[in-house]
């Protein structure tokens, strides 16, 4: 047996631009309520911890949402956390339950997280308030939005590699087709390359459907020691086991010109996944990982993801992309869940329902259209700002 | 009658899931309200102040680190790779495109940008001397601009609202 903390049980909400039937603390109650339904558990007290993840106090009018979610779901006097990671919220949440585990604080723990980014404010609104996760002083207040300083980027990675827009179209265009079989899914689509290279620009080289979604949703996950899964849910013994194998992190200057000359590729995401990887001795990843997640904000953030993460070496991501080495049915295949582009991306719920999509392709419970074959190990990307803060997730099926 | 002065729309919303039965169904009836919260802030510019003093005169600024000699533009007070206190060092103001992007919607950030016309190039410049890239607007049509083209600080008079906006960049020559 291994001291690694095992899935007990998972729980998503549909994302949507505008869950107008919900409150943020009604999104993370239906996520919770989802998870400890699918755990066997209908005894929110048998968790022994609570672990918050939300990004923004601003997008959801409320602080200290650590405390009303905790409340609301019934889960005091229980210890909780609160954790924060920018766009990385809720892998950094995942990541923290880990060590909350290993380190036996506790034996269990409810990981649940939300984020109303959808129709609450205009896009507008929502520019602004992700431009104050930006350096305020000096890029927020130059005119910069996140849009433009992930198009610089992009712009370099074309110059250097030679990337064009039709490669990043091509991520646009199947993460979308995989939303269709998804049906908590907030923009499933089925769309041509052209389409894509013919939406109207936002920051060039980026076009419109090159863009993520701004979302409304919530996730929960409860992870455990496999003997506390064992002693309380009586349905982890009728599932493959599925472990949080390991856990990387790394980090980037706050702005892209800091980083000069190394501004095509994420390098806390190189750092991260090198973590991640010597946890388990991975030594190819393109062959040793089965399904992955990657943090798909734009499109040809995807791109960069395979060459950082190492499926490919760098400057080949565009043209491994576009051969449809990462579509369903390739090699590796990547956001079979509809990724940030077709499933949607409720900041601090974004984490954990990548992770809860390679969880269910691990058992073998998602649809059949986008289940990824002999899927025994899969991995996330999750990153804050351009790169900022990158957190790499991987989870094995041990049976 | 009971009044709300609040924007409000009050609907009935259907499951977002196809789940049957749905466990809300006693929940569905919906008061949306448009609210609004305004902020005004004290902003210090705290050690970076001299850097927009010094626009006002038309002088750029950047900080060298004694002991690594980078040069920080933006400005840094402290070197992040020594930990060593910089000072400030004045910098010639011209530089080499290194990336860009076309800005077709404007931030929202502050009067200054909200009077750019879109589109907007929003550029990363290597300042001769500097070590850093420092991301500004380029005063240039779209189709002209290419990575590599050498470009220049040039200075505004305002009048302007964040001093920021007292330089923009320009293609050189």
């Amino acid at each position: 047996m291994s001291g690694l903390p095992v899935v007990v049980g998972v729980g998503l909400t549909a994302f949507a631009a505008n869950r107008v039937d919900c409150t943020v603390r009604d999104l993370a109650l239906e996520a919770a309520l989802a998870c400890m339904h699918d755990a066997g558990l209908m005894d929110l007290k048998a968790v022994q911890h609570g672990l918050t993840s939300y990004e923004s106090d601003h997008f959801n009018r409320q602080m200290t949402l650590g405390a009303l979610l905790h409340d609301h779901l019934g889960l005091t006097p229980l210890p909780n956390v609160r954790v924060e990671g920018g766009g990385a919220t809720g892998a950094l949440a995942l990541r923290t339950a880990w060590a909350y585990v290993q380190s036996g604080l506790c034996d269990s723990i409810l990981v649940y997280g939300a984020e109303l980014n959808g129709r609450s404010v205009s896009t507008q609104t929502a520019n602004q308030l992700f431009a104050l996760s930006a350096d305020f002083d000096w890029e927020m207040m130059v005119g910069g939005t996140y849009t433009a300083f992930y198009a610089a980027m992009m712009r370099a990675h074309m110059q250097r590699y030679g990337t064009t827009e039709a490669q990043c179209a091509h991520v646009a265009v199947r993460n979308r087709k995989n939303a269709q079989h998804n049906p908590l899914a907030q923009k499933p689509m089925d769309l041509t390359i052209e389409e894509v290279l013919n939406s109207r620009a936002v920051a060039e080289p980026y076009k419109l459907l090159d863009c993520s979604l701004l979302s409304d949703g919530a996730a929960a996950l409860l992870l455990a020691t496999e003997d506390w899964a064992r002693a309380h849910s009586p349905v982890f013994a009728r599932r493959p086991v599925v472990y949080f194998a390991a856990t990387g992190c790394g980090s980037d200057t706050m702005r892209l010109g800091d980083r000069y000359p190394d501004i095509t590729n994420f390098r806390g995401k190189r750092a991260a996944a090198q973590q991640a990887y010597a946890q388990l001795g991975i030594s190819d990843p393109l062959a040793q990982i089965d399904v992955a997640e990657l943090y798909d904000s734009y499109s040809g953030v995807e791109i960069q993801a395979v060459e950082d993460l190492g499926f490919v070496a760098a400057g080949e991501g565009g043209a491994a992309v576009a051969s449809g080495l990462f579509d369903l049915g390739g090699r590796l295949p990547v956001n079979p869940s509809g990724g940030l582009l077709g499933r949607g991306a409720p900041v601090g719920a974004t984490g954990i329902a990548q992770a809860i999509e390679i969880v269910q392709q691990l058992w073998g419970t998602v649809h059949p259209a986008r289940q990824a074959a002999n899927a025994r190990r899969g991995l996330t990307d999750t990153h804050a700002g351009i790169g900022t803060l990158c957190v790499v997730n991987i989870f094995e099926r041990r049976d | 009658m009971a009044e709300v002065t609040a924007k409000r729309d009050i609907l009935t919303a259907a499951s977002p899931h196809a789940e049957t039965p749905d466990i809300w169904a006693d929940f569905r009836q919906i008061e949306v309200l448009t609210l609004e919260l305004r902020q005004r802030y004290e902003h210090s510019l705290g050690k970076y102040s001299r850097f927009f003093i010094e626009l006002e005169n038309g002088r750029f600024l950047g900080t060298r680190c004694a002991r690594c000699q980078r040069v920080y533009a933006p400005p840094r007070p402290l070197c992040p790779a020594c930990l060593a206190v910089t000072t400030w060092q004045e910098l010639a103001g011209t530089g080499t495109l290194i990336t860009y992007a076309v800005q077709h919607f404007g931030s929202g950030a502050n009067d200054d940008v909200n009077r750019l016309a879109t589109p907007y190039v929003l550029a990363y410049v290597l300042l001769d001397g500097a070590s850093t890239l420092f991301p500004h607007i380029l005063r240039a049509a779209p189709e002209n601009v290419r990575i590599g083209m050498r470009v220049r600080v040039a200075y505004s008079s305002g009048p302007v609202q964040h001093p920021l906006h007292l330089m923009y960049f320009v293609a050189q020559g």
